[in-house]
């Protein structure tokens, strides 16, 4: 098995659903990014609603840019 | 993206290594009816194709994914490497409210959490007899396959004492989840779901929250005139693309 390791993953609160089915995410420290949602989450039909607290895994290519991996119970 | 390297890292898991960097990421689960839906997370075209080819080079055929149609570069994407549109569901949004349908006459409803495990479990062997008799749970969403009959989680009719219909809802923090409204083919047509739905509006705003919503397959002319006659509105929609 090949060695890994993870993008940097943070939590953040949903402000804005778009259109296009990414999110509006904005993190601790204040950024905001853009975020799609995971397949596994896609996959259970887990649907991101406008104040949910999500996990995200930021892009390695572009910190704008991120992936809901997990959204928590509010 | 020259040293990309896809590792399969368990039996239904890929990963796209860049410099030992994980940039991609494949996932194959089997649904309760025993399909394969598969998915695949990575920042770059390039890598999807990657993961997909050596996923679609191992797993057996029919194999299935989940796409939000607004979704148009992941969809793209999929259709990219041959997959092509099996079904659509439409996503509704009704706006909760206190405004209750009675129920037909000689009919009760029982809300969420009244019925008794016994009987609705009857009902719900009955239901999917029927189902399975007719067009089959491959043609319903996969979030009903399976479950447990829970009752805090089904409101249902009643008639003479015997369990007739039933509506399955599950109520999230912020919304209400129409899972599957049925009723027993020998009680249609008399507005026993229109008064299911009515009852599960009338618990949600009782408990605060505005919305409740459902999926509805395209196809399902019944299922689309019962909600939209709520008001209902689409929000969105699945497509459910397969290879085979």
């Amino acid at each position: 098995m090949a060695k890994s390791t993870d993008g940097i993953q943070l939590e953040g609160t949903v402000i804005e659903c778009m259109r296009d089915a990414k999110f509006r995410v904005e993190l601790p420290n204040g950024h905001v990014v853009l975020a799609h949602i995971s397949g596994k989450i896609r996959k259970n039909y887990i649907k991101i609603l406008p104040f949910d607290r999500v996990l995200v895994e930021l892009s390695q290519y572009d910190l704008t840019r991120g992936r809901i991996l997990f959204r928590y119970r509010n | 993206m020259n040293t990309l390297v896809i590792t399969q890292v368990a039996p239904r898991q890929w990963h796209a290594l860049d410099d030992d960097l994980v940039v991609g990421r494949g996932d194959a689960s089997p649904r309760p009816d025993g399909r394969l839906f598969l998915s695949i997370d990575t920042w770059h075209g390039s890598v999807f194709d990657r993961l997909a080819d050596a996923m679609l080079a191992a797993l057996p055929r029919p194999l299935y994914t989940v796409v939000d149609e607004a979704e148009l570069d992941l969809t793209a994407q999929w259709r990219g490497i041959g997959f092509t549109t099996r079904r659509r569901e439409w996503e509704y949004v009704l706006p909760a409210d206190a405004d209750q349908a009675p129920p037909p006459p000689n009919l009760t409803i029982l809300p969420l959490g009244a019925a008794e495990v016994r009987p609705l479990r009857r009902l719900d062997r009955a239901i999917r007899a029927q189902v399975e008799a007719t067009v089959g749970w491959q043609e319903m969403p996969a979030e009903v396959l399976s479950r447990p009959t829970d009752p805090a989680q089904h409101a249902v009719a009643t008639e003479a004492g015997s369990y007739v219909g039933l509506i399955r809802a599950v109520q999230l923090p912020k919304q209400t989840r129409i899972g599957l409204v049925a009723v027993l083919s020998t009680h249609r047509r008399r507005g026993i779901a229109r008064a299911l739905v009515s009852e599960v509006k009338r618990a949600t705003h009782d408990r605060g929250v505005a919305l409740v919503t459902a999926e509805v397959h395209e196809a399902n002319t019944a299922a689309i005139a019962l909600f939209e006659a709520f008001g209902a509105s689409r929000s969105g929609s699945n497509l459910e693309l397969v290879i085979r």
